[in-house]
């Protein structure tokens, strides 16, 4: 028994195969085959038999080897990445993202702490120098209270020195002009009685002389 | 006259097994789940408590790109739970994608509709259970297809058109869109190679210096096939994310 297998493509036959128990040949189509089946003869065959027509295959049809290997593909990779490979590089990301919040959080706390000491330190500092310029007021009028008091002291000297100084004055003044005077009248007494022949009164003369030197210096 | 011998589509798409039942589209699924694998193991070993850099960086990029521009922003802070879920499913097909642009592959497995297929019909369980969990069968097929604020009357037109779009269109929509983009680019790709290479050696000697017309073409869509696989895997995460926080959360 013999069988023809007819291939065709776009309702073209393309190729025609003969198969039989004891041999297996290929005949190419005819020019104008379009035949839906087919009719061969082998050489000394007595009979032919039309046994199946086969088409060429869809091109976007699926093949199932394709849909198993993509299958099996899929879900092994899903299971791969759903129970070991996304959990364990996520628990990662999530531990530094977590360290990283962590040192942020740490950064604000210290930043807010480096702050309050800021804030303290220049609290302190202002303190500090109100309490310096308190200190630096009090020395100040300390010093000024001491030098007036000094200056009072050294100006009560001179006041008191100055005085001496002017009585000593007046009093040599008094003693020189009572030399004075009484070289005067002395001389003036002289001088009178060289004049009128007789030793004027003393007293007469000392009080003229007295006058005419006060009216001298009151000049 | 330039003929240019464009391989039958199947030639393209279909791949012949490397071992029995694994091709390349097979081969390009296991080294999506070895490579996502491996960048997560390289990541794990270093020392989690230093700023991240090199692999590490990539995949903490990548956790938190799937956290910050997938899940917060469409399912909030309750949707975090499926953030592994919604990783994997952007890596494996950003994975599946890219290798339409790498030699030697120079095929996404997602221009195979058997890929997006099995993507787009588990999303829709998903998201069907979590309805279902979250609302209750009741309670799901109300809000799905009774949406609230319509009037009672226009419930004849709106609840068919809910069903076909929420429960039908949903996951179609899914797997063709992957699909069609990353096939459209993947044959792009080829006719433009073809193209250059049948002008490059062309008998006319004239025709060989347009061939660096359609070779310019081919880099720059090679360009944009990055951007559309980055693209395409964003998309089906983020709708994915959409349907999901939707479904367990019909008043959001």
């Amino acid at each position: 028994m013999t069988t023809a297998i007819v291939t065709q493509l776009n309702g073209r036959v393309v190729q025609v195969r003969l198969t039989s128990e004891s041999s297996d040949t290929t005949v190419p189509a005819a020019e104008d085959g379009v035949a839906t089946e087919a009719k061969a003869m082998e050489s000394g065959a007595a009979e032919t038999t039309v046994a199946e027509t086969k088409s060429a295959p869809n091109p976007i049809a699926p093949e199932s080897k394709e849909l198993y290997w993509a299958a099996g593909s899929f879900i092994v990779l899903f299971v791969l990445m759903r129970y070991f490979l996304f959990p364990k590089l996520k628990k990662g990301m999530d531990a530094r993202y977590e360290g990283i919040r962590n040192d942020i959080d740490g950064a604000v706390t210290v930043k807010a702490s480096a702050q309050s000491d800021v804030a303290e330190y220049e609290k302190a500092l202002a303190a500090a120098r109100a309490e310096a310029a308190a200190k630096v007021d009090a020395a100040r009028q300390a010093v000024d209270a001491e030098r007036n008091k000094q200056l009072a002291e050294v100006n009560g000297r001179i006041a008191a020195a100055r005085s001496a100084a002017d009585q000593q004055n007046a009093a040599a003044r008094a003693a020189a002009q009572g030399e004075v005077a009484a070289a005067v009248a002395q001389v003036a007494s002289k001088g009178a009685e060289l004049a009128i022949g007789r030793t004027p009164d003393a007293q007469t003369v000392q009080a003229a002389v007295q006058a005419a030197m006060e009216s001298a210096v009151s000049r | 006259m330039l003929a240019l011998d464009f391989p039958e589509i199947n030639s393209l798409l279909r791949w012949k097994d490397l071992f029995p039942s694994f091709n390349k589209i097979a081969l390009i699924a296991v080294l999506a789940v070895v490579i996502s694998s491996t960048i997560f193991l390289l990541a794990l070993r270093q020392n989690h408590e230093e700023a991240p850099r090199g692999i590490r960086n990539l995949a903490e990029t990548i956790v938190e790109f799937i956290e910050n521009g997938v899940v917060m922003q469409t399912m909030g802070k309750e949707g975090l739970a499926w953030t592994p879920f919604l990783l994997t499913m952007f890596m494996f097909i950003y994975l599946c994608n890219v290798p339409g642009i790498i030699p030697f592959f120079q095929m996404p497995a997602t221009a195979r509709m058997a890929v997006p297929m099995f993507l787009a019909l588990m999303v829709w369980v998903i998201y069907n259970a979590t309805g279902i969990k979250h609302q209750g069968i009741g309670g799901y097929l109300k809000s799905t297809l009774f949406p609230p604020g319509v009037p009672k009357a226009l419930y004849i037109l709106v609840t068919p058109i809910e069903f076909i779009s929420a429960i039908i269109v949903r996951p179609f929509s899914l797997a063709v869109r992957l699909f069609a983009n990353m096939m459209a680019g993947h044959i792009l790709l080829v006719t433009f190679a073809l193209l250059s290479e049948a002008l490059f050696q062309a008998k006319d000697k004239i025709l060989i210096p347009v061939g660096i017309l359609p070779f310019f073409m081919l880099i720059f869509l090679t360009s944009f096939e990055v951007l559309v696989a980055f693209l395409q895997a964003y998309i089906f995460a983020m709708l994915t994310a959409v349907y999901i926080g939707g479904a367990a959360h019909p008043e959001h």
